[in-house]
């Protein structure tokens, strides 16, 4: 599916949010490097499709009702076999169900699970002066506590990219401290372009959120996402 | 927001005619106002015409030889720019003469629109912008003073200097800090090139004007006052062509939270947050000020200074106390004052004066130099820090005031210093700057100022206006030079 037939679909469905899965494979068509979720509607299907991504797998509930999925016991890491998987499907479906009766399940996603990297936040939402602006920040409590973000005005040029995550007070964490070593700035500022254009191109776009991207030494992985449309 | 449905460069041309007008006409100044408009346009060097009806107006106008007419259609010339200052309930029959006129461009400095927020003030700006609209009336304000052409002679106040020519555009939704932006800036030696004043924006916008400015040959540096604005993107893009082609200083009122309440109630516009404005400030490469006096500042450095991009400070005190505060100002400022070279301290040591002063930059040298006056050792001293390359720019303290009675006494004392810092100037690649405090004798001390500016030399009040100014230059012409 288009871009244009996904936010279609979602809208026929009375939905402006589209799905990880969705919000996935859209950024994934424009090239943006994301881990590609499946949904899935049984324990079986998840098990065939954690198998041909790849141990190990993540399932994560797919509901429009639930908010925060790991709060109702809709996400589990780390799943190792086909096995795993099966288990891990049945007890998410019946984990939600239990917390949240009321909520639609619509299935599960399944992905491959990210090696663990240096988590940065890409988000856009609309000023009402200057239209798409971006954001950049570390991932957890840079972001959410200490408010340690920068902001860009779309389009952004590739300079704007560059100094855009240098502008942070955290920007020494991804020049490795402590023996790690420095993340990928090259790959981080081209794919901050890369959502720059996505924008752009797409003025549907309400919101977009690539929380957390995970930055490794060599390149980086956008591992959830959320795109919010008009 | 251009409403006017012409390419940029017809509007360009139409913006030229009304900034440049070789005929102004005043509609409805009165008396009770001292005929304020009148006399702002007795310095104007093309023909000015009055347009009152009220009889007991019309002889005082006329005793200022001054022609008045009944109407504006009447005036027997082509009019290149108006004021129009009658009262509301007349404003839109003065825009359909405009219209009928085909005047280039009318400043109304009438107020009472929609900056009340009241019915009637919003409904008759409706009906005056939908009239310009139609017409393609270049229509500037409301609420407005209107345009200052430093070279013509067009004011918008009567203390605004006339006949020369100048190089820095500043435009404003505030009438006030415009007209204080061409007062104070004047004093300190920004010389206003073209200015406007131009309200609640309703035909043309800020960005309009920041684009006639960017084209204008005379205009050299850009700077603004800004509360909002109606199409921030429009806005963006425009600043950041602009800051490619001319340094542009912004300065932003309502920023706080409380600030942004006066900002609708002053000119309808809506606010943005903070941080967000900050940003795109910084992408579009343009300076940011917060007040009057850092914008006159930074025009300064930008105007005075060589363009540099380096943050290594060489400092001269005059005294030891001095010497540790400028270098905290600089290092507040964010730029650096580094050690000098292995070569500069050989030089330095073979004449400088160690009692009570010392060298190892900051230099603490009103021994050495004899507080200034002394230019020989001036001279030296600067063409180390100008050969040292661990020296991006200079900063020196001017004179002090403790010994100001000796200075306005003797003033010819002075002469040679400034005579010496001026070709200090004209051969230095790297930016410098003065500061002279004013300490208990401002009038001495401001007199030192106005000299050096007289003579090229970026001259401040004190080493955090000149740190932070001489910070935002370097800023700018950095992110000019991360350009190409």
């Amino acid at each position: 599916m288009s871009v244009a037939e996904v936010i279609d679909n979602a809208r026929s469905q009375g939905r402006t949010i589209l799905t990880e899965v969705e919000s996935k494979q859209v950024l994934h068509d424009a090239g943006i490097p994301v881990a590609i979720a499946v949904l899935t509607h049984d324990a079986k299907a998840a098990a065939k499709a954690a198998e041909e991504m790849g141990f190990p797998a993540v399932l994560k509930v797919v509901s429009p009702d639930v908010a925060h999925k790991s709060d109702v016991g809709g996400v589990r890491l780390g799943l190792e076999s086909k096995g795993d998987v099966e288990r891990a499907f049945d007890e998410i479906v019946a984990a939600v169900k239990a917390a949240q009766p009321a909520a639609r399940i619509e299935g599960v996603a399944v992905q491959k699970m990210a090696p663990a990297g240096t988590e940065v936040i890409i988000g856009m939402s609309k000023d009402p002066q200057f239209g798409p602006v971006m954001m950049f920040g570390l991932g957890g409590v840079f972001v959410e506590v200490l408010k340690d973000v920068a902001f860009r005005i779309v389009p952004l040029e590739p300079k704007d990219a560059g100094e855009m995550v240098r502008e942070i007070k955290g920007f020494a964490v991804l020049e490795g401290v402590r023996g790690q070593k420095p993340a990928d700035l090259a790959a981080l500022e081209s794919l901050i372009i890369q959502v720059s254009k996505f924008i752009e191109a797409h003025p549907e776009v309400e919101e977009l959120d690539l929380n957390p991207v995970l930055a490794y030494p060599d390149g980086v992985l956008a591992v959830d996402a959320r795109i919010v449309v008009s | 927001m251009t409403q006017l449905s012409e390419a940029p460069a017809d509007l360009q041309k139409r913006l030229d005619r009304a900034f440049n007008p070789r005929t102004v006409a005043v509609v409805g100044d009165k008396r009770a106002m001292g005929y304020l408009w009148l006399n702002c346009m007795k310095t104007f060097e093309g023909k000015v015409y009055s347009v009152q009806v009220d009889p007991n107006e019309i002889p005082g106008i006329e005793a200022m030889r001054i022609p008045n007419y009944k109407n504006l259609v009447e005036v027997p010339d082509d009019i290149d720019y108006v004021v129009c200052a009658v009262p509301r309930p007349i404003a839109p029959r003065i825009i359909g003469d405009c219209i009928e006129k085909k005047v280039g461009g009318v400043a109304l400095f009438t107020s009472g629109f929609a900056e009340t927020e009241t019915e009637d003030g919003i409904a008759v700006q409706e009906q005056i912008t939908q009239m310009a609209r139609d017409a393609g009336l270049l229509l500037i304000g409301p609420n407005c003073m209107g345009i200052y052409n430093r070279r013509l002679g067009v004011r918008h106040s009567t203390d605004q200097p006339a006949g020369d020519s100048g190089n820095v555009g500043f435009i404003s939704q505030s009438g006030t800090h415009c007209i204080n932006f061409s007062l104070v800036g004047a004093l300190r030696g920004v010389k206003c090139s073209k200015t406007v004043s131009f309200g609640n924006a309703v035909i043309l916008d800020a960005p309009d004007y920041i684009e006639y400015l960017a084209n204008d040959a005379e205009t050299e540096v850009i700077a603004m006052y800004v509360e909002g604005t109606k199409d921030g993107h429009r806005f963006f893009d425009v600043l950041r062509g602009t800051a490619r082609r001319k340094p542009v200083v912004v300065w932003k009122g309502g920023v706080t939270a409380a600030g942004s309440r006066a900002v609708y109630s002053h000119t309808a516009s809506l606010a943005t947050a903070p941080a967000i404005w900050d940003a795109a400030m910084r992408q579009a490469g343009v300076v940011q000020a917060e007040s009057l006096d850092e914008t006159i500042d930074a025009v300064n450095a930008l105007t005075y200074c060589k363009p540099g991009t380096g943050p290594r400070m060489g400092l001269i005190a005059m005294t030891g106390g001095q010497s540790v505060v400028i270098t905290d100002a600089f290092e507040r400022a964010g730029l650096q004052v580094p050690l000098l070279t292995a070569a500069s301290y050989e030089k330095l040591s073979s004449f400088f004066n160690i009692i009570g002063g010392s060298y190892r930059n900051p230099l603490d040298a009103g021994g050495t130099i004899g507080m200034g006056f002394a230019p020989g050792n001036l001279q030296k001293l600067l063409d180390i820090l100008e050969e040292d390359e661990n020296v991006d720019a200079i900063a020196m303290e001017v004179g002090a005031s403790f010994i100001a009675r000796r200075l306005r006494e003797n003033p010819a004392m002075l002469d040679q210093m400034v005579q010496t810092l001026a070709s200090h100037k004209e051969r230095s690649g790297k930016p410098f700057l003065a500061i002279a405090h004013p300490g208990h004798v401002e009038d001495v001390m401001a007199d030192i100022r106005a000299r050096l500016i007289a003579r090229g030399i970026a001259a401040f009040g004190s080493f955090q206006a000149g740190a932070q100014a001489l910070r935002r230059a370097i800023d700018y012409w950095r992110s000019r030079q991360d350009l190409n």
